[in-house]
């Protein structure tokens, strides 16, 4: 006979808890986000910047409908969790996902949107690649992340270089923002080169036994 | 939702003619996304700790799983290798065969008969 376990907490509406940094924390999705969502796929700064497949899907392929929540919680290909800032901030400050992640092969790609412009240049986009790069290696057991800027963003760029990307190529004239095509630059980082960050920075905190991470912490 | 339930079940005495000491049963339900896999991954230890070298993971009743979830099950697998005779076998629905073969891990499972290809 099976015995359901009474003791272990059921997640909070509030989404659970992923990941700590010190600046930010990582969580997963719930239905209400897609309220911010719903927002930020029409700001056409974000959209020039970032040029999310994600984003872009929630708009014009699911036209904002509810059912994008289940796709996305349910996709076995990516894993999207929300970005929120510890203090001061009533409202999530984005969402950094991995996605195309292949789990035998060990690589998926990375995307950070940090989508509320007050919570820019603030660190948070830094720290939560940071976050969800330690959690592709430790509890998806990934050994690659990649990731494609538009030679135009910047801080992108520079947000990837700060926790040890490197650059591994261009895409030429592969990205068209409407008006004219623009170089893709490719990014790239392996598990050792992760571990050294993580090494230098120490920005992992330990979660309470309530929250959901897989990972001892160490 | 974004629950899932688990239960479980140890055998340690012989049933139908079979040995079946050291057999784990795990039986899940609802969702198994990353809010919820590090409860998988809790009792596969658990049973790991406590001598069990073959888990059965029942995921009949699972609506739901991301990439977070199939890594709890291939770190499960994983850990029940290391184990001498080790062994996890899956007892799926289709949403889970599809999730399996959409994140091309499929190959990488043992599933039990009837399983809901």
């Amino acid at each position: 006979m099976d015995t359901p376990s009474g003791s272990h907490p059921r997640p909070a509406e509030r989404g659970v808890v992923i990941s700590r940094g010190t600046r930010v924390y990582l969580r997963t999705m719930t239905p209400q986000d897609l309220d911010h969502l719903s927002t930020w796929v029409d700001d056409p700064f974000l959209e020039r910047m970032v040029g999310s497949e994600f984003m872009h899907a929630y708009k014009h392929v699911w036209d904002k409908a509810p059912a994008f929540y289940e796709a996305i919680l349910t996709d076995p290909t990516q894993v999207a969790l929300v970005v929120e800032a510890y203090q001061g901030w009533t409202k999530p400050v984005g969402v950094v996902r991995l996605f195309n992640i292949h789990l035998l092969e060990g690589y998926a790609f990375l995307e950070t949107i940090i989508a509320d412009l007050r919570a820019m240049k603030r660190g948070f986009g830094i720290e939560a690649g940071k976050l969800i790069s330690y959690y592709g290696v430790d509890v998806l057991g990934l050994r690659r992340l990649e990731a494609k800027v538009y030679e135009y963003n910047v801080l992108s760029m520079n947000s990837l270089r700060r926790n040890g990307f490197r650059q591994e190529g261009i895409l030429r004239q592969a990205g068209f923002d409407g008006e004219r095509y623009w170089d893709l630059m490719i990014f790239g980082i392996l598990r050792d080169e992760i571990e050294a960050v993580r090494r230098r920075d120490k920005v992992y905190l330990p979660l309470d036994p309530s929250e959901g991470n897989g990972r001892e912490p160490t | 939702m974004n629950a899932v339930t688990m239960g479980r079940q140890d055998r340690q005495t012989p049933e139908a003619g079979e040995a079946l000491e050291g057999l784990a049963r795990l039986r899940l339900s609802g969702l198994l996304t990353a809010g919820t896999a590090p409860q998988l991954r809790a009792l596969v230890r658990d049973a790991v700790e406590r001598g069990r070298a073959r888990v059965v993971v029942d995921l009949q009743g699972v609506t739901g799983l991301d990439a977070a979830g199939i890594a709890a099950l291939l770190e499960a697998r994983r850990m029940l290798q290391a184990q001498t005779g080790g062994t996890l076998v899956l007892r799926a629905n289709r949403i889970v065969c599809r999730a399996l073969r959409t994140s091309r891990t499929i190959a990488a499972f043992a599933l039990s008969p009837g399983t809901g290809m």
